[in-house]
């Protein structure tokens, strides 16, 4: 099975590249015999991973070559402008210190972006699991907000960088109210369902055992309860809020996201890409993390 | 007066409290003339009405009866978890007015805190008592040993069977030493074998704890297995249809002829 939609898969990937077709069959299967004889499903993938990825880079080249360095990069050239700017000296001001500190291009353009990201991360995240949890809680203040955040919640983060420049500037603060905003409703609505869905016979357990304060009941019932879906807003917020972060630099807040736009104006696109793929390196290191952790809060889950 | 007929006859002790006459007020509990309705917009139900009967301290006694008669929601609301709509509950005198610690309750679907191990699922009661480091683990412990779960401390519920999960239901709802042990269909979700199995443990620790012990059941078998009495129960409305004395010898074997006698009357009443 898994080798017939693997084949279909490569070939896909080479229509219209004429000639390489034979070579990938080949590879293929090269590779199916060794899968084959170390018996492993796991190496298998990894196998037809990288030759997924071989396929993807081969067809990138070819159209690049076809089309022009100015309208798509090849990625021979992204390598190059990635290693240019992952080593090009740079001097980093630290905002509220002063103080200078030598770096490189591109570590500078990431710690600018974690300037408005953490924060925005941080605090949207943790507004968003409080009034979640509250209102989620009370009935009395679900029945109040609920209107509001009906209202409120359809409403694209971005939609506020006018409200953001205004009142913050085009600066971190304003990309991090962005940012705040996402990663609010993300938690928001996680948290609230959570809460919503803890199942009544643990607090009437708990009641019989002796909690008889709100606080009690929501600390030590309503949020380890509540958890797995908390954990799954975090992760989530953790991811969208990238997203966020290159939209709201594209307005001029500095960081990755104006660079990618910055590089793309002085028609240096291969340098774009480069930055393109730090926003999906830095995704997946902090997206792989925040697994690990939410494995380990969550070991006790069936 | 619901048709309450006590009938048991000879020498068995401290019989006079469970009478329901009115002079039970010291009673382990007292359901005094219950009732409850549900109102909703299209129709009432009539879930409970005169529902009375008394429990002696020490005593084990079932409620059985078809579904829809009522008794868990007799259940809940001698937990307080539900207010009646008319009479009372009082527990040695005093009327339930919420749930408390002196009911210890075990779930169907057991209700354990699937975030906490074992021992945590004990302990938890312990922590809301303010009980400190050394003395709660010595409970919990103890606890454990109890219901023969010493080993798995510190697994996790997902890991347990059911059996075992009830086990730990169990100790959690004694750690906190309740007067009562409430049950509502405790042993519905094992298999029949477990259940046997934990029949006798029950009632070892019943016989070791000298808790008095309610028991929701719609299994006439299981409630002549481990009761002194049995209230029995009919529907529409909810109510009283007979308190059963059951005087065997423990443990009870079900090819008993006076066993088998038993759950035939209780069967009849129900009309099975």
């Amino acid at each position: 099975m898994s080798e017939k939609d693997g084949t279909v898969g490569v070939g896909g990937l080479t229509a219209g590249t004429d000639g390489e077709s034979g070579l990938l069959g080949r590879l293929l299967g090269g590779g199916d015999t060794e899968a084959e004889t170390g018996g492993e499903g796991a190496l298998r993938r990894l196998g037809l991973g990288v030759l997924g990825t071989a396929g993807f880079l081969v067809v990138w080249h070819l159209a690049a070559a076809a089309v022009g360095g100015i309208l798509l990069p090849s990625p021979v050239a992204v390598a190059g402008a990635f290693v240019t700017e992952l080593t090009a000296p740079a001097t980093f001001t630290l905002p509220v210190l002063g103080v200078e500190l030598g770096a490189t291009r591109m570590l500078v353009k990431l710690v600018e972006s974690l300037y408005h990201y953490v924060p925005g991360l941080l605090v949207g995240s943790v507004l968003g699991v409080a009034v979640g949890v509250a209102m989620g809680w009370s009935r009395a203040l679900d029945a109040a907000l609920t209107p509001v955040t009906r209202v409120l919640r359809p409403i694209p983060p971005l939609a506020w960088i006018a409200f953001a420049i205004i009142w913050l500037g085009v600066n971190h603060s304003g990309a991090a109210f962005i940012v705040g905003i996402g990663a609010f409703w993300i938690n928001f609505y996680n948290a609230y369902s959570g809460v919503e869905g803890v199942p009544t016979d643990l607090k009437e357990v708990a009641a019989s055992l002796g909690v008889d304060d709100d606080l009690t009941m929501v600390r030590k019932v309503v949020l380890p309860a509540a958890s797995p879906s908390i954990l799954t807003g975090i992760r989530t917020s953790i991811g969208q809020c990238w997203m966020i972060v290159v939209a709201a630099e594209l307005f001029g807040a500095p960081g990755i996201g104006f660079q990618i736009i910055n590089a793309a104006q002085n028609l240096a696109m291969d340098v774009s890409v480069a930055y393109m793929l730090v926003i999906s390196a830095v995704f997946l290191v902090s997206d792989g993390l925040f697994r690990r952790v939410e494995r380990r809060a969550l070991e006790w889950r069936a | 007066m619901a048709g309450v007929n006590d009938v048991r006859e000879e020498g068995s002790t401290a019989d006079t409290a469970s009478d329901t006459s009115g002079t039970s007020d010291t009673a382990a509990v007292r359901v005094a003339d219950l009732g409850k309705r549900y109102d909703s917009d299209r129709q009432t139900v009539q879930a409970l009405s005169g529902v009375d009967f008394a429990v002696d301290e020490g005593e084990f006694v079932c409620i059985v009866g078809p579904s829809g008669c009522g008794k868990t929601t007799l259940f809940r609301t001698i937990a307080g978890l539900e207010s009646p709509t008319s009479g009372e509950v009082r527990l040695s005198g005093e009327r339930v007015d919420g749930p408390g610690t002196d009911r210890g309750m075990v779930f169907q679907e057991y209700g354990l805190f699937p975030w906490r191990t074992v021992a945590e699922n004990v302990a938890f009661g312990l922590e809301q008592q303010g009980l400190g480091g050394e003395e709660r683990r010595a409970r919990v412990r103890e606890m454990l040993d109890l219901v023969g779960l010493t080993e798995f401390a510190d697994a996790y519920p997902k890991e347990l069977s059911g059996g075992m999960k009830q086990r730990v239901g169990i100790a959690r709802a004694l750690a906190v030493d309740p007067d009562i042990l409430l049950m509502d269909e405790p042993f519905g979700s094992v298999d029949a074998q477990t259940r046997d199995m934990l029949h006798g443990e029950l009632l070892d620790i019943w016989g070791a704890t000298g808790k008095t012990v309610l028991f929701v059941t719609h299994d006439v078998e299981e409630a002549v297995t481990l009761a002194d009495r049995v209230v029995v129960m009919a529907a529409n409305p909810g109510q009283v249809r007979e308190v059963v004395s059951v005087d065997l010898d423990r443990p009870r074997e079900r090819t008993d002829a006076a066993f088998a006698e038993h759950v035939e009357r209780i069967r009849a009443l129900i009309g099975e």
